[in-house]
C-alpha cells in the first residue's frame, strides 16, 4: 500500500460544539444494528482513514448531519478553513417493496412495539432477507458517498466520520434508517398500524391540556367559601419513595438526538435525579436541606 | 397581627399582608380602585418576616402594587379572619370588589423555603399569621416534594418573553395527574384572586396550581444540584463571580452544554442565539415525545400479576412452589381506574370494548405498541410476549413472579404504568415471612440480687412461620423447592435462599448461642435483627427473664407499690401505676417517658420514685431539668409532697459556681435546674454523679441538635425520665432525641431511625413500620389520657390545681416598688382614704403579678417579662396539641385585652373575650360557637364579672383563673361554668398564682382556715382592708424565693 499517507498528515482545525461521538473508545454504536451499519463502512478497506474518521467522529469534528430520505448531508471541518460537504447517498426501496416490508412486518407486535420503543427488532433483517430485500446497504451500488476534501479516496476520513456518527444516531433512533431507504417514521407506523391517524403531535396535546385547565369560572363571593379549603386526606400524595432505581424516565425516553454536550446526557443528568429525589422528599417532610444534610446519604451533584 | 396570604400569579407566588382595617370606610370614586384598608403593606410584611424567617431572604423582593379581587361590603374588604376584624354588620350581601394592595414577588427558591418555614405550624412568629391561602400552599409544596422524591421530572426548555429558560418540569402520569385536580379543587379562592381595574381574576385553579407546582418543582431540582453554590451566595463576591459565570455561557461548546448548564444555573437563562434555542426546544420536544404520547392517553398500560389458581389438594401439599403465575397486560381508564380492559380484547376490539375506546377516541393499537415497546426495555419478559400478533400478557414460574413483585413491578411503576399486586404482597414483602425466636433455656438464677443486664445466657433459636414453628423436614422441603414464593399451608410466602440456608444453620448450632439479657431485651423488642438478616419475633423465657420480658411486653402486669413512708400524699390508683411503672424501669436502668395527660399528676408519680430511692439508701442527687416558668412549681410540690427531700434550687444569677455547687449539690436529694442551663452549666453538671436525671416537659429536646439536646445526653446517670404532656407518639421525628437521652442505641443512629422509621411512617404511611416503632418504644412510654375510662373512674370531676409561678426580675422590682410606697403611705393614712390606699396597693400588686404592662399600662411588649404569662401559654399550647378547649378568667378587662391580643398573636387563631361590654346577641354567638362549632376558637377568655353567671360552656376540659380573686366563692362560681352536673368528662380547674407575692401568702391563709375563710371573706375583698398595718406589711412583703430568672 504504497499510496499510504501520500499527502502529508494535515492536522484539522479545532471545532468547538460539534456533534460528538458518545463512545470514547472502542466500537461505535453499542446495539446490533449500529454496528452492523458500521460493518458495511469498514468492509470498503480504507485503511487508516477508518481511525481517522473515528476521532474526527470522537473530536467534534462533524458540524451538521441532516438526514432526508434517501440521502445525509453534512458538514465536516477538516484542516482547510471552509468545511467540506459530505453527501451519503442510499438507495431508496420501491413503494412496491414497502408494501411486501410492512406485510411481513406486522405479522408480529413485536416489530412494531421495538421500533417505537426505540429499538431495532432483530430478526428484523430476517424478515427483510425472506422477501430478498436488505435494510443495510449491501452492494456498493447501494451506498454513494461523496466528499468535497482533495482526498481522492472515497469514502474519505469526513465520510467515515459522519459514518460513524449516524451508526450511534441509529443506536437511539432506528427510525433514521428506514428513512434512509425511503420510509420515514411516521408513515412507516402509520401502514403498520393499517392506516391508523399518525400519533398526536405534542403541541396539539399541550393544547388539549390547556383548554381543560383553562376553564374559569367567576369567583365565590360568599366569604366562607373565598377564604377556605376543604381538609387534604392525609394520603392525597400516596406513598412518596425516592425509586430504588434512579432515573425511570430518563431511561425510558433513551439517548437525545444528535448530542453534542461534552458529557453524555445521561451521565450529566443521573446525579441530578438522585440528589434531586433526596431534596423532594425533605420538602414533603418538611424538613430543611441543613436538617438532614450531617447525616444522609447525600449524593455529590456532579 | 398581620395575616400572611399568597396568590398565584402564572406560576409565581406573590406574599401579602392582611392586617386590621386601618380606615373605618373607604369612599369608591368611579375608575379608580382604592387602596385597601386591610392592606399590610408589602414593606411590613417583608421586614416583620426577616426577622422571623431570615433564611428566605425577602429585603430584595421586588414590591408589586397588584388589584386584588376580595369579597367586600360597600366600604370594607370582608376579613379572611376574625383575627383582624370582625365579620360585617347588617344585611348586605356581599360583592366582589377590587382593591389596591402591594405584594411581594417570591422567587420559586423563595417560595420552597418559605413554604418549608410553614410546614406545621399557624404563625412564623408572634403576630405573624399563616392565612388559609398560604397554608394551602404549603400542601402544594409537599405534592411538588412528592413527585420530585419519586423523579417525574424531565429536563426542559421554555421560551418567555426574554427568550429561553432550561427547566426541569414534572410529568404528570399515573396517580400524580388525578392528585393535582384534588389539589385544585382544594385551592381557596383567595390564592387566584388577582385581577385587572375592570376584569375579575381569570384564572382557573387547575391552571393556578400546575404553574405553581411547575416551578417549585422546578425550585427543588435546582437547588439539590446547586446546593454547593447555594452556601456562596450569602457572600455578594459569589454572586458576582456566579454571574460571571452564567454570562460566560456563549463560551459554550455547543447549545446542548449550554442547556446542561442553564439547568443546574440559578435562572436557568440558556445563552446562545434563538434560532439554535429553537431547533433545541424542538429536538427536547421530539425526545420526550413518547411521554406525551402515553401520558396524554385517556387509558394507561398496567400489569396485573396473578397467582396460580389454588386448586391443591390442601392435605397433600402443606409446602409447594406451583409454577403458572401469570402478568396479564391490561388498559387501565385514566378517569376511572378501576375500569381495566384486558389487552388481549383491545388488539381487534369487538362489541362493549370497541364502543369504550371509540368513545374515548383512542387508538389503542398505537397506544399499546408504543406502551409495550417501552415496557419492553424495562421487563425482558414483555419483549418475549411481544412475538405474537395481539399479546394479552405472559406465562412466569415462581422467580419470575418474584422478580416481577421485587424489581420489575417498582420499574414500570416509575416509568408510569400500572401495577396491580396481589393483596399479599405488601411493601417489598409478603405478609408472611420467615422468623426466628430466641428460647432462652431456664436461668439457674431466680430472683435474688444476681438478675443483671448482664448477665450471660444460653438460647436456641427456632424458626418460625408467622406463629407456627417450622420443623426441620419442613425446612429441608423448603430448601428443596429453591422457589423465593413458596405456598405454606395456603399462604405465600417469600423466601430467600440465603434465609434458608441460615435457618438450617441454626438448627445446627442449638446449644452454642449466648448473649446478655440486655441483647436479648433488643432481640425481643425488635430493636436487632437476628442472624441473616431474618426478623425477630419475640423471646421466649422463663424465671426472672420472662417475667422481665412480659413486664416490658405488657403482657404482665407491675406488682403495685405502696407509697413510700415519707410521700405526704395520695396516689390515686393510675398514679400508683405509674410509680410502679417508673419504679420498674428505674429498677433495671431503663429510661422511661412519662407522657400522661395535663394534670394527670406526673409531678408527684415522679416526686413518689425519688423518695423511694431515698428510702431505699440513694444517697446521691437526682437532677431535675425544666422551664424556668415550673421551676418555682416543682419547688413548691415537693415541698409539700416530699417535705424530707432536700431541694436545690440551681437557678437565677445568684445561683453556685463551679466546684460550690458540685459540693453542695452531693447534699441535697433533688437540684432543680431548668434547660437553658443544661447548655450553659454543662460543664459543671457533668461533674455530678447524679443517681437520675429527669427532664420536665422534655420535648424541649426534641430537636437532637440542639446545644440542649446535646448535654441532656451527655448527662451521667443511673436512670432517666422523660416527663411530657404532649402526644409524643404523634411525632415519629421528635422520637429520636427523647429515645436516645433514655436509653442510647436503642432506636439506632438518627440517620438509622430516619430510614427505618421516620422516612417509612411519615412518607409512605407504612403500618408495619410503625407496629415495629411501637414495640421498640412501647415499654419505655407511658401515655394516660383524661378521657381513658380507668382514668375517669379515678378522678373526681373537678381536679383543682395550684399553678406556682415566678415573678421576673422586672416584676420583681416593680413589686418592691409599690410596696415601698405603700407602706411608707400607709401608716399616715386612716379611715376610709386607708382602705382605699389597701384596696389599691392590693389592685397594682395583682397588676404587677400579671404583667408589667398591666400594672404600667403603656402598651409595652408582652413576651418575656411576665412569668405567669410564660406559663400560661406553655399550658395552653398543650391545651390545643391535644384538642382540648379552655376557658381563661381574669378579673381585669385592661388585662383581658392584654391575653387576648397576646395569645392570638401567639398562636395564631382566634380566642374569644367576654366583658361586660359584649352585648347579649355577640355573647350568645360566642358561646354557641364555643361550645358547637367543631372549627370554632377553643380558647375563652372571660372577665370575671362578665362571665361569672348565666353561662354555660361545658365544652372546655380546662379552667384557668390567671390572677385570684381572695373570695372562694366567686372563684367557684366561675368555674361552675365549665362544670354541670351529669357531666360525663373531668374538669381540671388552674389557679395561677405567684410564689412569695401576696398571691401565696392569701392562698395560705385561705387554706390554713378554710372554713373560717369562706364566712370572713363575704362577698369581697374588703376584709384584706380590716388586717393591722403590721400584718399587711407582712402580707404584701416580698419573700426572696419570688424571683425565677
Amino acid at each position: 500500500m504504497w499510496y499510504r499517507e501520500f499527502f502529508p498528515r494535515s492536522r484539522p482545525r479545532a471545532v468547538r460544539g460539534g456533534i460528538k461521538a458518545q463512545s470514547k473508545r472502542g466500537t461505535f454504536g453499542q446495539n446490533w444494528w449500529a454496528q452492523r451499519w458500521i460493518a458495511v463502512l469498514e468492509s470498503f478497506n480504507i485503511g487508516a482513514r477508518l481511525g481517522r474518521g473515528r476521532s474526527y467522529a470522537r473530536n467534534g469534528q462533524v458540524l451538521s448531519i441532516d438526514v432526508t430520505e434517501g440521502k445525509v448531508k453534512a458538514q465536516v471541518q477538516g484542516s482547510r478553513p471552509k468545511p467540506y460537504a459530505v453527501t451519503i447517498a442510499v438507495t431508496q426501496l420501491s413503494a412496491k417493496q414497502w408494501n411486501e416490508v410492512v406485510q411481513a412486518l406486522a405479522q408480529q407486535a413485536l416489530f412494531t412495539a421495538k421500533l417505537l420503543a426505540g429499538e431495532m427488532p432483530q430478526d428484523i433483517e430476517q424478515v427483510f432477507q425472506d422477501i430478498g430485500l436488505s435494510l443495510f446497504p449491501q452492494k456498493s451500488d447501494d451506498l454513494v458517498t461523496d466528499c468535497s476534501c482533495p482526498d481522492w479516496s472515497n469514502p474519505c476520513k469526513h465520510v467515515a466520520a459522519v459514518y460513524y456518527l449516524l451508526g450511534e444516531e441509529f443506536d437511539r433512533d432506528p427510525f433514521l434508517l428506514f428513512r434512509l431507504r425511503g420510509l420515514g417514521r411516521d408513515e412507516l407506523l402509520q401502514r403498520l398500524s393499517r392506516a391508523a391517524p399518525p400519533s398526536p403531535q405534542p403541541s396539539s396535546e399541550q393544547g388539549l391540556q390547556e383548554s381543560a385547565r383553562e376553564q374559569t369560572g367567576p369567583l365565590p363571593v360568599e366569604p366562607a367559601v373565598f377564604w377556605a379549603s376543604a381538609a387534604l386526606p392525609d394520603d392525597a400524595f400516596g406513598n412518596v419513595s425516592p425509586p430504588p432505581v434512579s432515573g425511570a424516565w430518563l431511561r425510558r425516553l433513551g439517548g437525545f438526538p444528535f448530542w453534542r454536550g461534552e458529557t453524555r446526557l445521561q451521565d450529566a443528568l443521573g446525579p441530578v435525579y438522585e440528589a434531586a429525589s433526596a431534596r423532594g422528599l425533605q420538602a414533603f417532610l418538611g424538613e430543611r436541606p441543613e436538617d438532614t444534610q450531617s447525616n444522609d446519604r447525600r449524593t455529590s451533584p456532579r | 397581627m398581620i395575616i400572611l396570604h399568597a396568590s398565584a400569579d402564572k406560576g409565581a407566588l406573590l406574599l401579602w399582608g392582611e392586617t386590621a382595617s386601618s380606615a373605618s370606610g373607604v369612599r369608591r370614586r368611579q375608575k379608580t380602585v382604592p387602596v385597601s384598608p386591610t392592606n399590610a403593606g408589602a414593606a411590613r410584611v417583608a421586614s416583620a418576616l426577616a426577622e422571623v424567617v431570615p433564611q428566605v431572604a425577602l429585603h430584595d423582593s421586588p414590591i408589586e402594587t397588584r388589584i386584588l379581587w376580595l369579597p367586600s361590603v360597600q366600604t370594607q374588604p370582608i376579613p379572611s379572619s376574625p383575627l383582624v376584624g370582625p365579620p360585617p354588620e347588617g344585611k348586605t350581601p356581599p360583592t366582589l370588589m377590587p382593591w389596591n394592595i402591594t405584594a411581594l414577588r417570591l422567587s420559586a427558591q423563595q417560595a420552597v423555603d418559605l413554604l418549608s418555614a410553614c410546614v406545621g405550624r399557624d404563625t412564623l412568629g408572634p403576630g405573624l399569621v399563616i392565612g388559609i391561602s398560604l397554608a394551602y400552599w404549603v400542601h402544594v409544596l409537599r405534592f411538588a416534594g412528592a413527585l420530585t422524591a419519586r423523579e417525574q421530572f424531565l429536563p426542559a426548555l421554555r421560551a418567555d418573553g426574554e427568550g429561553y429558560r432550561a427547566c426541569w418540569q414534572p410529568v404528570w402520569s399515573g396517580g400524580d395527574d388525578p392528585c393535582l385536580r384534588q389539589l385544585a379543587d382544594l385551592m381557596p379562592p383567595a390564592c387566584r384572586a388577582f385581577g385587572t381595574a375592570d376584569a375579575p381574576p381569570d384564572l382557573s385553579a387547575l391552571a393556578a396550581v400546575t404553574a405553581v407546582v411547575e416551578n417549585l418543582v422546578d425550585a427543588l431540582v435546582r437547588s439539590a444540584v446547586a446546593l454547593p453554590a447555594s452556601a456562596a451566595l450569602m457572600e455578594p463576591a459569589a454572586v458576582s463571580r456566579a454571574r460571571r459565570v452564567v454570562r460566560k455561557a456563549s463560551a459554550f461548546a455547543s447549545i446542548h452544554d449550554a442547556w446542561l448548564h442553564a439547568l443546574r444555573s440559578a435562572d436557568g437563562r440558556l445563552s446562545g442565539d434563538a434560532a439554535a434555542a429553537r431547533q433545541l426546544a424542538e429536538q427536547i420536544q421530539a425526545w420526550q415525545r413518547p411521554v406525551l404520547l402515553t401520558t396524554a392517553a385517556p387509558f394507561r398500560l398496567c400489569f396485573r400479576l396473578e397467582e396460580p389458581p389454588d386448586n391443591d389438594d390442601a392435605t397433600e401439599a402443606d409446602i409447594a412452589a406451583p409454577g403458572d403465575w401469570y402478568v396479564r397486560y391490561l388498559l387501565q381508564g385514566r378517569e376511572d381506574p378501576s375500569l381495566l380492559l384486558p389487552v388481549a380484547d383491545a388488539w381487534a376490539p369487538k362489541g362493549r370494548i370497541a364502543a369504550l375506546l371509540r368513545k374515548s377516541a383512542f387508538e389503542a393499537r398505537e397506544y399499546l405498541l408504543t406502551a409495550l415497546g417501552q415496557a419492553a426495555g424495562l421487563c425482558p419478559a414483555v419483549e418475549a410476549s411481544l412475538k405474537s400478533a395481539a399479546p394479552g400478557g405472559y406465562h412466569t414460574d415462581a422467580s419470575g413472579a418474584h422478580a416481577f413483585l421485587t424489581e420489575t413491578a417498582w420499574l414500570l411503576e416509575q416509568a408510569g404504568f400500572g401495577v396491580l399486586l396481589p393483596s399479599w404482597w405488601m411493601r417489598g414483602g409478603t405478609r408472611q415471612r420467615l422468623t426466628v425466636r430466641a428460647n432462652v433455656k431456664s436461668s439457674a438464677m431466680s430472683g435474688g440480687s444476681g438478675m443483671s443486664l448482664e448477665e450471660i445466657v444460653h438460647f436456641d433459636w427456632q424458626v418460625a412461620l408467622g406463629d407456627q414453628l417450622l420443623s426441620l423436614r419442613e425446612l429441608e422441603t423448603l430448601a428443596r423447592l429453591k422457589a423465593p414464593l413458596v405456598r405454606v399451608r395456603g399462604q405465600w410466602v417469600q423466601v430467600s435462599a440465603e434465609e434458608i440456608r441460615a435457618a438450617l444453620d441454626l438448627w445446627k448450632k442449638k446449644g452454642e448461642n449466648q448473649a446478655t439479657v440486655r441483647q436479648l431485651v433488643r432481640l425481643a423488642l425488635g430493636a436487632d435483627d437476628g442472624p441473616a438478616g431474618l426478623e425477630v419475633h419475640g423471646v421466649q423465657a422463663d424465671g426472672w427473664i420472662g417475667e422481665l420480658l412480659e413486664h416490658l411486653d405488657g403482657k404482665a402486669a407491675f406488682a403495685e407499690l405502696a407509697a413510700p413512708t415519707g410521700f405526704h400524699g395520695t396516689l390515686r390508683p393510675y398514679q400508683t401505676r405509674g410509680y410502679s411503672w417508673l419504679a420498674f424501669l428505674r429498677r433495671w436502668g431503663f429510661g422511661a417517658c412519662l407522657a400522661d395527660d395535663m394534670g394527670l399528676g406526673k409531678t408527684i408519680q415522679t416526686l413518689a420514685l425519688l423518695q423511694r430511692e431515698r428510702e431505699a439508701g440513694e444517697r446521691r442527687p437526682a437532677l431535675l431539668v425544666c422551664p424556668t416558668s415550673v421551676v418555682g412549681n416543682w419547688k413548691k410540690e415537693a415541698e409539700r409532697f416530699t417535705p424530707a427531700l432536700s431541694v436545690l434550687v440551681h437557678h437565677g444569677a445568684e445561683r453556685l459556681k463551679g466546684t460550690g455547687f458540685v459540693k453542695k449539690a452531693k447534699d441535697h436529694a433533688l437540684v432543680l435546674s431548668s434547660y437553658a442551663l443544661l447548655h450553659r452549666d454543662r460543664a459543671i453538671l457533668e461533674k455530678v454523679d447524679w443517681s437520675g436525671v429527669i427532664l420536665d416537659e422534655a420535648q424541649n429536646i426534641k430537636n437532637p441538635e440542639t446545644k440542649q439536646s446535646q448535654a441532656a445526653r451527655a448527662l451521667r446517670a443511673d436512670y432517666r425520665i422523660a416527663l411530657t404532656g404532649t402526644p409524643v407518639e404523634n411525632h415519629v421525628g421528635d422520637l429520636w432525641s427523647i429515645g436516645e437521652f433514655l436509653n442510647p442505641g436503642f432506636l439506632g443512629t438518627r440517620a438509622d431511625f430516619r430510614r427505618r422509621f421516620f422516612i417509612p411512617i411519615q412518607a409512605n404511611r407504612d403500618p408495619e413500620a410503625a407496629a415495629r416503632l411501637k414495640r421498640l418504644t412501647g415499654p419505655f412510654l407511658l401515655r394516660r389520657l383524661k378521657t381513658d375510662k380507668s382514668i375517669i373512674a379515678d378522678l373526681p370531676d373537678k381536679l383543682e390545681m395550684k399553678v406556682f409561678c415566678n415573678l421576673t426580675r422586672e416584676q420583681a422590682s416593680l413589686y418592691a416598688a409599690v410596696v415601698d410606697e405603700a407602706s411608707r403611705a400607709i401608716d399616715e393614712a386612716e379611715g376610709i382614704q386607708r382602705k382605699g390606699l389597701v384596696l389599691g396597693t392590693l389592685m397594682k400588686l395583682k397588676q404587677v403579678c400579671n404583667h408589667p404592662a398591666h400594672f404600667l399600662g403603656d402598651h409595652s411588649p408582652l413576651p418575656g417579662r411576665s412569668g405567669k404569662l410564660a406559663r400560661l401559654t406553655e399550658m395552653l399550647e398543650e391545651v390545643l396539641e391535644t384538642g382540648d378547649r379552655a376557658l381563661i378568667f381574669t378579673q381585669f378587662t385592661d388585662m383581658g385585652d392584654l391575653l387576648q391580643r397576646y395569645l392570638q398573636e401567639t398562636f395564631g387563631r382566634q380566642v374569644l373575650y367576654l366583658h361586660g361590654g359584649v352585648s347579649a346577641k355577640q355573647r350568645q354567638r360566642m358561646v354557641e360557637r364555643f361550645q358547637n362549632d367543631p372549627q370554632g376558637p377553643r380558647l375563652f377568655l372571660l372577665s370575671l364579672k362578665a362571665g361569672g353567671t348565666g353561662l354555660n360552656l361545658t365544652a372546655a376540659q380546662h379552667v384557668f383563673h390567671f390572677d385570684r380573686w381572695w373570695n372562694p366563692a366567686v372563684e367557684n362560681q366561675a368555674t361552675d361554668r365549665a362544670f354541670r352536673i351529669g357531666q360525663t368528662r373531668n374538669v381540671q380547674v388552674h389557679k395561677f398564682l405567684c410564689i412569695g407575692t401576696l398571691e401565696e401568702k392569701i392562698d395560705e391563709m385561705i387554706e390554713r382556715k378554710k372554713e373560717v375563710a369562706s364566712r370572713v371573706v363575704g362577698a369581697g375583698e374588703g376584709w384584706l382592708t380590716e388586717l393591722s398595718n403590721d400584718q399587711l406589711k407582712e402580707l404584701f412583703a416580698l419573700r426572696q424565693e419570688a424571683i425565677g430568672d
